[in-house]
């Protein structure tokens, strides 16, 4: 889907961000970018929707590379949600804010229309409602609707579930794996590892600048090399089983972790 | 202290009551986490704790809330800062200046510190939070996780009695919210400082705050030391609250008939559970 050849970039000559990086986001998956603040995620997945240039290198989108699409084809091919739903809400009502993110991708206005109906009620979004005058999680999700409407077939989420709450979280990342169901591929920058953890098929791990690891999210999370490099920790029952060692390896839910216990517990009780 | 007794508050612009007939007392050198679901009143809470409301948001104002010694209400925004530092939900709204010195300068000079302390002050701060190196940067150039740190630092520079933090790690990874954590119960443990934060992370919440306060719908839902409030895991399930996966495991165990124990906070405890069932 996305492949990305020794990008370098820095905002700054002297302030390198991304470092040599090569990867290649697979079609079909919700791949996680993990890593500590300031590892480069975000600026990662900006140069990802070509809203910043590569110093180096090339980031290609089905083999194309994105320095030579137009602006309109990106913004129609790959959806973004930024870190700060605020940075891109600027209409007056959810209604409006939906309508012009079709206005240049959807012409049809009975398909426009139905979009902006699904992704309403998808979310649980009141046409009418102000944008500002919402609660952070309640922006989130216009912000949320208004990158995905269009139903593009990458779409890029920065950290989709900040100020969010649990059922916000969870109503967004069902909704999402929904859409990924149906093919759209899906990259989200995600500091949850619970939620990287249920959602995501594989992860980018990176440390400063550099991607260090790459593959399968569970494989990934059982690798306590990685993670302490990236200076990440575990999801809770992985971090348990890891403590447990023997007879605990692999489990990464409280179902599996609970009924080793059990097993543990009643095998040593019959000797 | 904190104190609020029947206190109820309805913003100008919304239909219903955002608090409603909140009786809470916070004792000096309390740490309180504050938690429940999104529209649930917890950022008008601390609005009403450092004075925000009503002085920036106009609506119908009822009960007291009385904060050092200060009624918030006839208080002046600016008095009250002095006794309360506040870091907000979205740090960019917060930020006021283009380098990180000058931001950290902003409150101390503000605040009238003697020049002889300023230096002291914002490079402990700056350390404090482990962010010295970025003392030169410009704001724009950080990630959203570093200012995050920078808000943090730039209050805990004016070394207040109370710091009230909403969701102060919402954009920071899990090192670094575990870091944001242990600095403040070292304010609270060092210096007494009155904390209340709110948090949607609870497992790590869990491990460093003294009390819960569960809010839900603009009403106190559940309130009380950490292991009292967990032991209502259901309650907070019931409405759609995430519990901490090891206390999950808990309740998993004690349905199988397992356990008997009370929930575990954090990993060692759980290590520590799993080992009593297996004994």
């Amino acid at each position: 889907m996305i492949r990305f050849e020794n990008v370098s970039f820095g905002y700054k000559e002297e302030i390198s961000i991304i470092r040599d990086v090569s990867f290649h986001v697979e079609k079909g998956s919700i791949t996680a970018v993990i890593g500590a603040n300031g590892a480069g995620k975000s600026t990662m997945a900006r140069l990802m929707r070509g809203l910043a240039r590569p110093d180096k290198g090339q980031i290609l989108l089905d083999g194309v590379d994105l320095k030579t699409m137009k602006a309109s084809a990106l913004a129609a091919q790959i959806g973004y949600l930024f870190q700060n739903p605020d940075r891109q809400i600027c209409k007056n009502t959810v209604k409006e804010e939906l309508e012009f993110s079709l206005e240049h991708t959807v012409q049809d206005p009975e398909r426009k229309e139905a979009l902006i109906q699904e992704v309403l009620t998808a979310l649980d979004l009141d046409p009418e409602a102000e944008p500002f005058l919402l609660s952070r999680g309640e922006r989130q999700r216009v912000a949320l609707a208004s990158a995905l409407v269009h139903k593009p077939e990458l779409l890029i989420l920065d950290e989709p579930t900040t100020g969010l709450d649990y059922k916000e979280c969870t109503q967004i990342m069902e909704y999402v794996a929904g859409l990924n169901q149906e093919g759209m591929t899906v990259v989200m920058v995600c500091h949850d590892m619970e939620v990287v953890l249920d959602y995501s098929t594989r992860v980018i791990v990176m440390t400063d600048g550099h991607v260090i690891a790459e593959g399968q999210t569970k494989a990934i999370f059982q690798n306590q090399d990685t993670l302490r490099k990236a200076a990440l920790l575990p999801p809770q029952i992985i971090g348990l089983s890891q403590m447990m060692g023997e007879g605990f390896e692999g489990i990464s839910t409280v179902a599996e972790m609970a009924d080793a216990i059990e097993k543990k517990a009643k095998g040593g009780a019959e000797k | 202290m904190i104190l609020m007794q029947d206190f109820s508050f309805q913003y100008a612009s919304g239909k219903k009551n955002a608090l409603e007939n909140i009786d809470l007392t916070i004792a000096d050198g309390d740490f309180v986490g504050i938690i429940g679901n999104s529209g649930a009143g917890k950022t008008t809470l601390t609005y009403a704790i450092n004075g925000i409301v009503p002085h920036y948001y106009s609506g119908d104002f009822y009960g007291s809330v009385v904060v050092d010694g200060m009624d918030t209400v006839e208080s002046k925004p600016e008095e009250l800062a002095m006794s309360v530092g506040s870091v907000f939900q979205d740090v960019d709204a917060q930020m006021v200046a283009s380098m990180v010195e000058d931001e950290m300068l902003f409150g101390l000079e503000n605040f009238g510190i003697p020049h002889s302390e300023i230096e002291e002050r914002l490079s402990e701060a700056l350390e404090q939070v482990g962010i010295a190196d970025l003392r030169y940067r410009e704001l724009e150039s950080l990630s959203g996780g570093q200012k995050q740190k920078v808000a943090v630092a730039a209050i805990i520079a004016l070394r207040p009695s109370i710091i009230v933090l909403d969701e102060p790690t919402g954009e920071l990874d899990p090192r670094s919210s575990e870091q944001i954590f242990q600095l403040l119960k070292k304010l609270n443990e060092t210096y007494g400082t009155t904390i209340v934060v709110v948090e949607q992370k609870i497992g790590l919440l869990c491990r460093y705050v003294k009390r819960l306060v569960l809010l839900e719908k603009g009403r106190i839902m559940l309130e009380g030391p950490v292991r009292e409030v967990l032991k209502q895991a259901d309650v907070m399930e019931s409405i759609g609250m995430h519990v901490p996966r090891v206390v999950s495991l808990h309740k998993e165990l004690v349905n199988r008939g397992l356990y008997d124990g009370p929930a575990p906070i954090g990993l060692e405890e759980a290590k520590a559970m799993t080992e009593e069932v297996l004994a």
